[in-house]
């Protein structure tokens, strides 16, 4: 075959598989495809030919545009299965294809942009080794079997697979396995990504900020993160940004939707934190550079930011409370945020804050927006409070054992996940990333440390069973409220966490998508849960509240003049 | 980077289209567009524009194209090092997509009139049809045969005959209404 030789290139050999990866982008697709006399078929994508000649074929195709020859196809009648030989074709055209590359790939989490990455590079080390041609003649002889028969079609996308599939497989994980909708798949993605960036965020760097001044830490993780993803990025993306405000824009990008949030969020940051605090800064220049998949670390960054002036103000302000008053506020504050975010993101999220306090509404709307707001609810909680303790210090002493505890949280929680199905695990791990948080507050705020364990495994269930988790999940709070708090706080908990289990539900329902509703709604459950415990917190905190508000909203400008009016 | 597109059927043998080229192209077919080459091999294959994370993507065969014109230079559309494909993904978006087609495909009636099938399409709002060759089957009891009066009802339980009647001259005095109003 004289394939076989053209393939020895490099270049060429690359080219392929562009064409390869195209082809295989739009399996599964509406497309039409223009015949040489002019006719017009559409149908799905099946397959196609890599043989020397480039055939194709459709399924449920149908004879839109009659051309000149008579074909032996009926006009509007539908064939099972048209094969379209390659001499045949003008083009194939297939419109609205979403390239991994672009809106997946680039959202790809930490994992599975390692994956990939080593997708990529052991792939092409295979294709070289094994001598590509010979693969690919393999494959295409699939195909043309499926040209004759055409039921086949999973044995040849599994044949052309087979380059990869050992290597895929890991960042398979990651993706829901039934998607039906893209941004659902992005969703997904996000949300891996989050985890991976928490783990590395709140794992490494956390202890960096606990430092406060200590950014560096921080920062060499990120870098860290960006080898590995600059491999990923396509150059433009990460250059072009950077000259500009960094890495938030060139994520507005890819995602356009879902990004936007990330963007405003560090925009917001930085105009607040230009004249304040250097180092966000700092941290910003460095994070162009690591680009586009860290998003999650923008948004942890711009948290932090944000917990850092508040942080300072109560500290300096409300010496006795700092506990609480801090532990409410940088939850808070990173609520608000969401909110306003998701305020522009989809408008009719705004409609639940009003009826409820900042913490429901803000989680409400981050429903709806499943992935863009599944992270920023972890990552928040989890940064303002590892932010917040270096500077109160020894108030926090319990504290700042207890994020020591992260990791290990995150480590249990995970393991559930794995019991689970695939797509479960950055769920489950996403949880455990949330449940982190709360353990903080409880035991900055009652010392009971207890209270952490109590929770995790509550999470892990709830998963499985999303109302089910919410009723377990909720009891345990009230009940380590109860001991601590005065009977006050339980009575107000509890009819207030009420009204939100029937709320987020409905959420789930219309907002997460088809497939990924059983997975993707349990962390939002959990995210739900979280305001359930901030509610009853409220009682006590309310005088370190009015004194905390006033803070954040000139840190923050628009975006909390949407959500304060 | 250039590119290699050496050998193949393609007429302009000889001549390579570089990735990442936008280029203006018409095609014999008289249809024009503007794209950027994803890559080139046997067919040059042309991405479409590209709006937000989703775009257009042509394969067009090189010998096609009549005349193009260069817009400019960007890069590499694709990396593929990076380049990520799920499988999963793509089994369930095709099998989600044929079953879909295929209820799509089973909902248009072989051999009857425009007027046929949207009487067809406004009954299957309300109650479940399915087509009998020309002959709509509503809840697999009663038969609505060409032309689709309310006399042509048959079969089934008076109470489902009645039922379907009724529909069926309810939508056909919207479809009326509807024609009358364009």
């Amino acid at each position: 075959m004289g394939y076989k030789n053209r393939a020895e290139a490099e270049t060429e050999a690359c080219l392929n598989e562009a064409l390869l990866f195209a082809t295989m982008c739009i399996i599964g697709l509406p497309v039409d495809v223009h015949i040489r006399d002019g006719s017009v078929y559409f149908g799905t994508f099946h397959t196609a030919s890599f043989d020397k000649e480039n055939g194709i074929v459709l399924k449920e195709a149908r004879l839109t545009k009659k051309g000149k020859s008579s074909a032996n196809v009926g006009n509007g009648s539908v064939i099972e299965t048209l094969v379209i030989l390659s001499v045949d074709i003008v083009q194939v055209v297939a419109k609205g294809v979403l390239f991994p590359v672009d809106g997946v790939a680039a959202n790809i989490s930490g994992d599975n942009a390692e994956a990939a990455v080593t997708n990529a590079s052991s792939s092409e080390i295979a294709v070289s080794e094994a001598k590509k041609s010979n693969m690919f003649t393999v494959d295409r002889k699939k195909s043309n079997q499926n040209r004759g028969s055409a039921k086949n079609k999973n044995g040849s996308s599994q044949g052309l697979m087979l380059t990869r599939a050992g290597k895929d497989h890991e960042g398979r994980k990651m993706p829901p396995n039934d998607i039906v909708n893209v941004m659902e798949f992005e969703h997904g993605k996000r949300d891996g990504v989050n985890i991976s960036k928490r783990e590395a965020s709140s794992g490494d760097s956390v202890n960096g900020r606990q430092t406060g001044e200590d950014w560096s830490q921080g920062e060499q993780d990120l870098y860290k993160h960006k080898f590995e993803f600059q491999r990923e990025k396509s150059a433009d993306e990460v250059h072009s940004p950077n000259a500009i405000t960094g890495p938030h824009l060139s994520e507005a990008k890819p995602v356009a939707e879902g990004r936007v949030t990330v963007k405003l969020l560090p925009n917001g940051v930085s105009c607040n934190s230009a004249g304040e605090l250097m180092k966000p800064d700092n941290q910003y220049c460095g994070r162009p550079a690591s680009v586009g998949t860290t998003s999650p670390i923008a948004v942890c960054a711009s948290v932090s930011t944000y917990s850092n002036p508040t942080v300072d103000v109560p500290s300096e302000s409300l010496c006795s409370s700092l506990a609480n008053s801090t532990d409410a506020v940088s939850p808070r504050i990173s609520e608000s945020n969401r909110s306003s975010k998701a305020f522009k993101l989809n408008p009719g999220a705004k409609i639940f804050s009003p009826s409820f306090s900042n913490p429901i509404s803000a989680t409400a709307p981050a429903v709806p927006t499943a992935a863009s707001m599944a992270y920023i609810p972890s990552n928040a909680p989890a940064v303002p409070v590892a932010a917040v303790q270096p500077e109160v210090g020894i108030p926090f002493a319990p504290r700042s054992s207890v994020p020591a505890k992260y990791s290990p949280y995150s480590n249990l929680t995970a393991v559930n996940g794995g019991s689970g199905s695939q797509f479960l695990q950055p769920v489950v791990r996403h949880m455990g990333s949330r449940a982190q948080p709360q353990p903080l507050r409880y035991s900055g705020q009652y010392h009971a440390v207890q209270a952490a364990p109590a929770f995790v495994p509550p999470n892990s269930q709830s998963v499985m069973v999303g109302q089910l988790g919410q009723l377990m999940y909720i009891q345990p709070v009230s009940h380590d409220l109860v001991p601590s708090a005065a009977a006050i706080s339980s009575v107000s908990a509890r009819p207030m966490s009420t009204p939100h289990q029937v709320q987020y539900p409905k959420h789930q329902g219309s907002a997460a998508g088809q497939t990924l509703q059983l997975c993707v709604a349990p962390p939002f459950v959990a995210g739900g849960q979280q305001p359930f415990v901030m509610p009853s917190h409220i009682p006590f905190l309310q005088p370190p509240i009015p004194a905390i508000r006033p803070i954040p909203v000139p840190g923050s400008n628009t975006l909390f003049n949407t959500k304060f009016p | 980077m250039a590119m290699e597109g050496s050998n193949i059927t393609n007429s302009s043998s000889g001549e390579d289209f570089a990735v990442g080229c936008l280029l203006s192209i018409k095609t014999t077919l008289g249809e024009e567009f503007n794209g950027q080459v994803m890559t080139f091999d046997r067919p040059s294959n042309i991405l479409g524009p590209k709006h937000g994370p989703k775009r257009n993507i042509r394969f067009l065969k090189a010998n096609y194209i009549k005349e193009f014109s260069l817009l400019g230079q960007a890069e590499d559309p694709l990396d593929i090092k990076k380049c990520y494909i799920d499988l999963h993904s793509l089994q369930a978006r095709e099998e989600l997509a044929l079953r879909q087609a295929e209820a799509d495909a089973e909902r248009i009636g072989v051999g009857v009139t425009a007027e046929a099938q949207s009487i067809f399409d406004a009954l299957s709002k309300t109650l479940p049809v399915r087509w009998d060759k020309t002959v709509i089957v509503v809840m697999n009891e009663v038969r609505v045969s060409s032309p689709y009066l309310a006399d042509c009802v048959s079969g089934g339980t008076p109470a489902a005959n009645d039922r379907v009647k009724k529909v069926l001259e309810l939508e056909r005095k919207r479809l009326q209404a509807r024609g009358a109003s364009r």
